[in-house]
């Protein structure tokens, strides 16, 4: 028992826990809960806790295996949306899942994180990011009569709404997270109608990735509470934005930002380009990770700000990575902003592959194609190929198939992993080739 | 021959020729030759001395005043003893007094203190006022920077050295003395590192404000043998440094962290320039900071909240052991304090961490492997037998015992032992014998480092150096001059007891309590010697006490010998993956074989063949087994001839002339079958010794199994005949992997049976030699599978299965050979003919053989297949892999029908063979690997995608042998659980531990496979 755990147990005796959730994530990042009474912590923090392990694989799950679910103790967490104010209170702790004899489970999302932080670090570096995260809030979860889901007001970019619904969701929600330890950089109204956005602040890219699983859940149970309903999904409506979760990346040797180079051009160091070309050179074989539903290509190629091309710029909001600006003499908040991942994606595998491209980019030391500096969807297709601005996978299919091919991916994910996705992502897009969409029957029924 | 010459020899000088010339230099003229050469026999190399002592004398003649001392009892003129071994012990120190005369005084018999053990604390004060600092002060600061503070700390740290240095020689006894000058080379270590700061302080200061580095609290943490005070002479002086600030200071507002540990870089920077940097005065020893969180990468300073995070959340366990050393040495005291306070609890709980089991595996094999690579044998510290041997042991004794024994937790490997012997956990003949080895060793490393001051753990081999290093090793009282021989052969003998010592105190003292062994070894509490046998890796730790009590009880010659060897043994077990089914297994071949002298004998003789049998033991279900039941194959193993498998031609002479002795009856296959169950263990064993390439294996199997169907079928056909001529005769055609002499252990034979009726039979009697035919394919099936009495035990019977025959199970057992030719031409399907590219006589008539070959061949390798045949055979292909697979199984791991397994290699290199090899003959080869050269050689296949089945198809075979090898049960799965996949892992040659890296090489490795299969099988 060390110090964290003798923590933990304390902490569930003093504060009267009555329940403590443990949390873990299956490939496509859903969130998987089991209940503990307090009586059992302790068992599973030195036994784990045995459940059945097919429940990570995701939904197309065919084996049952044994695995152990172990907490850490560095995650424990009161709920405060939870218990009756001081007391009664459940909590949460994310858990590693595991063999049954201790080995980190191969198929595990966070493991997979944890692996590609364990490889930075091997080569001298700490990862951090920095989501900004976008979804809808809407009256419910029904759509509305005419089949369109229906937002709770009609107000646009940053705009001020006095007495709004989304102003007092962002105030509790905020407030809450703060409450469960996550920072929030500043929240404000997006494009969409019912559309908000909010910046956690920076944190190492496991902590992150744990922050946006309890992020969404927050939000979750505020807009329930509020009785509204938020969304992540990636693109709810036809002619609104879609949500997407534009993270920012940086990374530390030591105390010193790795990416910040004073005098070079944007300040952007060798290490700096080289993990942005690793990016923009893997992005087409990681998309499927990054936007892991039918419904994420619906964002990407459905115009306004989501990026579709493999591009990258300094300030172009067209860009698939962007080089932020940042005030002189702050050389330690150097970073690379990523544009193209939405709010649905699991973050664990997203972060992953996407430090694991750009650790890859370093690693063989690519090349960065020139900045894009004008509006890319703006270039013709001719221009666009000239310039080298590939395409990102127009579909979930196209996604899957160019995932199939990649050899990074499974070095990243793990072979288990790597199979399990696939299998599952490639199930999906089976049961929506089923489908006869509504889009169909308007289009098609009177005509034909 | 001259009295100067024999006076030379005499005195023990080796370069006469030279001395002599030395000796006519002006320097020495009006010296009392005698009394000189006298005074240089002292000294432990003369040669050396007299060099030394001309130089010294041309260039600082007020030397020459220190030649003599008057015995202060009888006021007789003596020669000065301390001078002269310290020129015939050390050119460097001599360079240095040469350098610096006026140090001189240092050995001025008139001035000498008595040699006494230098006080840490007065060493570190001299060393702060040598650069201007006041000892006294909580953060001195020298007045001195940069070349003056470096010269002036350097000069005075040689000067004490050449102090230390002088006590130590004229310790009576240099072993009993040696933890002594460790420690005083340690403390003078850190005096330096001391004022080294105090000189950083006032560099740094001068940058970046005095003010503000006033603020900085840092102190220095010594590593490695410096923590552990027990230096060397010359050696990288490992630290890590931490930070705080003092909050109280006037020049702390407005520091950050970041800028703490700023200025902190900047002091630690400074401080190893100070000792290190070129200058006028060379450096002392590199400071090395290399154990610090992160390594190299990481933060050269840091707080201790910044260590204690990284330490509670990354550490790995080496790191933890390195932690057992640290000791605060320079810098703020209260602030080392609180880190040692803070880190000890986590070393000491290190043994309760994930992997602890795992990570004092892998260094018990760290010191095993550097054994295998130390070059030449001329390593001290390295090598076999080593230094590093013996911290090895200490230190993992003291993290098993630490853990619930305080007393056990010392820095210092002398110290260290001395606690462990006293609570009992090393007995004290071996305790005493470590000691010994172990000052000795280090005695031998401080004064070959002593000559050139020169970092250096090899043994000298010229002569006179060894001359000189055995006589430093008698010490200032003894008389002897010991040859370079005589220290050759004791080190050596030092080093076989190290190495010997090693297994002995680890598992020693666990047979002591379970074997009431003399009152001299340790006695261990059950519960030591169970943590003990835990942390090697035995689980049922009680069960395995239980064992060694059996085997080492009573007092015959055997339960003697166990008691000598187990030690060792326990260990070799250790190494395998199941130690404890090893030890169960051992106890039961030992009960077995008992008395038999070549057993024991093998034993005690053949170290190579006793640890063949743990690895067997502990790693091998299969070869258990079988030893179990014929232990005398245990002898094989001293004898690597033995492991040589036989040739067919040899089995099949045995098995002739056992038909002849038993006149081909019933009870001849009796032993038949134990052939080939002695075959079998043979090739199981040599494979494990690796001495069998997978090829081999496969061949030397499918020989065994066409004995054993050979002789099955010259008894099947004795019975059957029963002594009337033969109606017909019999051809057993190997089928599938058989044919391809590509089987693993536990394969089944797959086989087609063919007769042709003797030349001249009646057409009425046709009938009746097909009856015969198929009387004579059951028997011979019977014969191989049928239970035996008395049983064969642990027999893996010989499965004879016809099931590729033409019609498959529906179709008569066996045919003549023109009722295959008349199937074949009517009715023959696309999957028959690629059945029969594998198709290999094994059994029975040589031109019946010829014929059958002749008969399938255009069949096998047609002018051309019909595009319908080829898709039927990728159909029959797809199906399978939907149907074939057990219900339930994961294709991922199913290496023989799961993807990119055996069968899809093989079916895509028969697809190639069906289509090509009528054209190409050198396609027409039942062997999978060859057909794929071929194929790639003819471009068929391109080389990259023809090594990746290549690599898949082994590394799938290698893990069905390794399968029945490790649980002796067929299987076609990649094992999941993690024990079973270690030792699968272990058998394919994966280094202990990798059971993950092997999972995922695996399943990279068939993927990438199947999407070739997938491209060039299906288009």
């Amino acid at each position: 028992m060390n110090r964290q755990q003798e923590f933990v147990l304390r902490t569930i005796e003093e504060r009267d826990v009555r329940f403590v959730r443990l949390w873990f994530t299956d490939v496509v990042g859903s969130l998987k809960s089991v209940a503990l009474a307090p009586a059992e912590v302790e068992g599973a923090f030195e036994e784990g806790l045995g459940f059945d392990g097919s429940a990570i694989e995701g939904l197309a799950r065919i084996f049952e295996s044994d695995m152990l679910a172990q907490p850490d103790p560095s995650t424990f967490q009161i709920l405060p949306w939870r218990g009756n104010g001081k007391t009664e209170q459940t909590s949460r702790m994310f858990c590693d899942v595991l063999t049954p004899d201790g080995e980190p489970s191969a198929a595990d999302p966070r493991n997979v994180l944890k692996r590609t932080l364990a490889k930075a670090a091997d080569m001298g570096f700490t990862c951090y990011t920095h989501p900004e995260i976008e979804f809808y809030l809407l009256k419910s979860d029904r759509p509305g009569p005419d089949g369109i889901p229906v937002p709770v007001d009609q107000a646009g970019y940053f705009d001020h709404v006095p007495g709004g619904v989304a102003q007092d969701f962002r105030r509790t929600a905020v407030t809450m997270l703060e409450d469960v330890g996550i920072s929030v950089e500043f929240s404000h109204h997006e494009g969409g109608p019912g559309q908000n956005e909010i910046d956690l602040r920076y944190a190492d890219a496991l902590q992150t990735a744990d922050n946006i699983m309890t992020f969404r859940t927050v939000i979750r149970e505020v807009a329930i509470q509020q009785g509204t309903y938020a969304t992540f999904m990636p693109k709810p409506f036809s002619d609104h934005p879609g949500s997407g979760m534009h993270t920012h990346f940086s990374l530390f040797e030591g105390d010193s930002n790795a990416f910040h180079e004073p005098g070079a051009e944007y300040q952007l160091s060798k290490t700096a380009r080289q993990f942005m070309a690793g990016i923009l050179k893997h992005a087409p074989e990681f998309t499927a990770v990054t936007n892991q539903f039918v419904n994420s290509y619906k964002r990407l190629w459905g115009g306004g700000e989501a990026p579709s091309y493999v591009s990258w710029g300094h300030n172009n909001r067209s860009a698939l990575m962007r080089v932020p600006l940042y005030k002189p003499g702050k050389g330690q908040a150097a970073r690379l902003e990523y544009r193209g991942i939405d709010s649905a994606a699991n973050p664990y595998l997203a972060y992953a592959v996407l430090l694991g491209a750009g650790l890859k980019g370093i690693e063989e030391g690519y090349e960065l194609p020139p900045a894009a500096v004008e509006d890319i969807s703006a270039l013709t297709s001719a221009e666009r190929r000239l310039m080298g601005h590939d395409p990102l996978p127009s579909s979930l299919h196209d996604a899957v198939r160019q995932m199939e091919e990649s050899e990074l991916m499974p070095e990243i994910l793990g072979e288990q992993v790597f199979e399990n996705f696939l299998r599952n992502k490639r199930s999906e897009w089976q049961e929506y080739r089923l489908q006869v969409t509504p889009y169909e029957i308007n289009r098609y029924l009177g005509v034909l | 021959m001259s009295s100067l010459t024999r006076t030379l020899i005499s005195r023990g000088f080796s370069d006469l020729e030279n001395c002599e010339r030395f000796l006519g230099f002006s320097e020495l003229a009006d010296l009392d030759q005698t009394q000189l050469l006298d005074a240089l026999a002292i000294a432990d190399n003369p040669d050396m001395a007299l060099q030394s002592l001309v130089r010294l004398l041309s260039r600082a003649p007020q030397t020459r005043s220190l030649l003599t001392c008057v015995d202060p009892d009888t006021g007789r003129t003596l020669s000065n003893a301390h001078l002269f071994r310290l020129l015939g012990a050390s050119e460097s120190l001599a360079d240095f007094l040469m350098r610096h005369p006026e140090h001189l005084e240092v050995v001025d018999p008139a001035l000498m203190g008595r040699p006494a053990a230098a006080d840490p604390e007065v060493l570190r004060a001299s060393l702060l006022r040598s650069v201007g600092a006041e000892p006294t002060a909580e953060r001195a600061v020298a007045q001195m920077s940069k070349s003056q503070g470096r010269i002036a700390l350097r000069t005075m740290y040689r000067r004490h050295l050449c102090e230390l240095a002088l006590r130590d020689l004229a310790a009576p006894s240099p072993q009993a003395a040696m933890p002594q000058a460790g420690a005083e080379l340690a403390d003078l270590a850190a005096a330096a590192l001391e004022a080294a700061l105090a000189v950083a302080r006032n560099e740094v200061g001068a940058a970046l404000g005095a003010e503000k580095v006033a603020a900085v609290r840092l102190s220095v943490v010594g590593m490695g043998k410096c923590g552990a005070r027990e230096l060397n002479y010359i050696s990288d002086v490992d630290v890590m440094y931490v930070v705080a600030l003092d909050e109280q200071a006037a020049g702390a507002q407005g520091i950050d962290e970041s800028e703490l540990v700023r200025v902190g870089n900047a002091l630690a920077g400074a401080l190893s320039r100070t000792i290190y940097a070129s200058e006028r005065e060379p450096g002392l020893w590199e400071v090395d900071a290399n154990l610090r969180p992160e390594g190299k990468d990481g933060p050269l300073v840091r707080t201790l909240e910044s260590y204690l995070a990284y330490y509670h959340r990354w550490a790995q366990s080496w790191e933890f052991q390195a932690l057992l050393k640290a000791r605060t040495i320079a810098g703020d005291r209260a602030l080392g304090a609180d880190f040692e306070n803070a880190v000890e609890p986590l070393i000491w709980n290190s043994s309760e961490r994930d992997g602890f089991v795992e990570s004092v595996q892998a260094m018990r094999r760290r010191v095993t492997a550097s054994i295998r690579d130390a070059d030449a044998g001329r390593q001290i510290k390295l090598g076999k037998g080593g230094l590093r041997d013996v911290e090895f042991s200490v230190q993992l004794l003291q993290l098993v015992h630490g853990k619930t024994d305080p007393s056990v937790r010392l820095r210092a490997t002398t110290a260290a032992i001395e606690a462990l012997t006293h609570a009992g956990y090393i007995g004290r003949t071996d305790a005493a014998l470590l000691l010994n080895h172990y000052t000795y060793l280090r005695v031998l490393e401080h004064r070959i480092q002593l000559v050139h001051m020169r970092r250096t753990h090899t043994m000298p081999t010229a002569p006179e150096q060894l001359r000189a290093l055995a006589r430093s090793l008698e010490g200032p009282l003894s008389m002897k001059r010991p040859s370079a021989d005589s220290l050759e052969a004791n080190w050596s003998k030092v080093k076989r007891s190290v190495s010997s010592l090693h297994e002995q105190i680890f598992y020693r003292p666990i047979l002591a309590t379970a074997a009431n062994l003399s009152a001299e070894d340790a006695a261990l509490t059950t519960d030591a010697a169970r943590a003990r046998l835990a942390a090697l890796g035995y689980r049922d730790t009680a069960g395995a006490v239980r064992h060694i009590e059996a085997l080492t009880a009573g007092v015959s010659r055997r339960a003697a010998l166990q008691r000598q060897l187990l030690p060792v043994l326990l260990g070799w077990l250790a190494n395998g993956v199941d130690p404890d089914a090893g030890l169960l297994a051992f106890r039961r071949v030992s009960d077995a074989l008992g008395t038999s002298h070549w057993y024991l004998g093998m034993l005690r003789d053949h170290q190579a063949a006793a640890e063949r049998l743990c690895h067997l033991l502990s790693s091998s279900r299969l070869v258990s087994d079988l030893l179990e039941v014929s232990p005398e194959a245990t002898a094989w193993l001293g004898n690597s001839k033995e492991l040589v498998p036989q040739s067919f031609e040899s089995q099949w002479s045995e098995i002739q002339s056992t038909l002849s002795r038993h006149g081909g009856d019933a009870g001849a296959i009796r032993l038949i079958r134990l052939l080939r169950q002695r075959e079998i263990l043979r090739i199981g064993i040599a494979d494990s010794c690796g001495l069998l390439r997978q090829d081999a294996v496969s061949r030397a199997l499918s020989d065994v199994d066409r004995a054993a169907v050979l002789g099955a079928l010259l008894v099947a056909e004795n019975e059957i005949y029963a002594g009337t001529p033969p109606l017909t005769r019999v051809l057993v055609v190997a089928m599938g992997r058989q044919g391809g002499q590509e089987i693993g252990y536990g394969s089944d034979a797959d086989v087609l049976f063919v007769h042709r009726p003797v030349d001249g039979l009646a057409q009425d009697r046709m009938g009746e030699a097909t009856q015969q035919a198929k009387a004579i394919v059951q028997r011979l099936t019977t014969l191989l599978t049928a239970p035996l009495k008395p049983a064969i035990q642990a027999e893996r019977v010989l499965t004879v299965d016809a099931g590729l025959r033409p019609e498959g199970r529906n179709g008569p057992l066996v045919r003549s050979l023109e009722a295959y030719r008349e199937y074949y031409s009517r009715w023959s399907s696309a999957w028959e003919a690629q059945a029969l590219l594998r198709a290999l006589p094994m059994a029975g008539s040589d031109v019946l053989a010829r014929d059958f070959i002749s008969m399938v061949n255009p069949i096998r390798y047609p002018q051309s297949v019909p595009e319908i045949n080829l898709r039927e055979i990728k159909r029959i292909k797809a199906r399978m892999e939907s149907e074939r697979l057990p219900r339930g199984a994961d294709p991922a791991r199913h290496v023989k029908l799961g993807r990119g397994g055996l069968s899809d290699v093989e079916w895509l290199v028969q697809l190639l063979q069906l289509q090509h090899a009528h054209a190409h003959p050198e396609l027409r080869t039942t062997r999978t690997i060859a057909a794929l050269h071929a194929a790639t050689a003819l471009g068929l296949v391109d080389g990259d995608d023809s090594e990746t089945l290549e690599a898949a198809w082994r590394l799938a075979g290698k893990i069905r042998n390794a399968n029945v090898m490790w649980t002796g049960k067929n299987s076609d799965l990649l094992p999941s659980a993690r024990h079973d996949l270690e030792a699968v892992a272990r058998w394919c040659g994966y280094e202990p531990g990798n059971a993950a890296a092997f999972e995922e090489h695996y399943l990279g490795l068939t993927r990438r496979a199947r999407a070739v299969f997938e491209r060039l099988f299906y288009g």
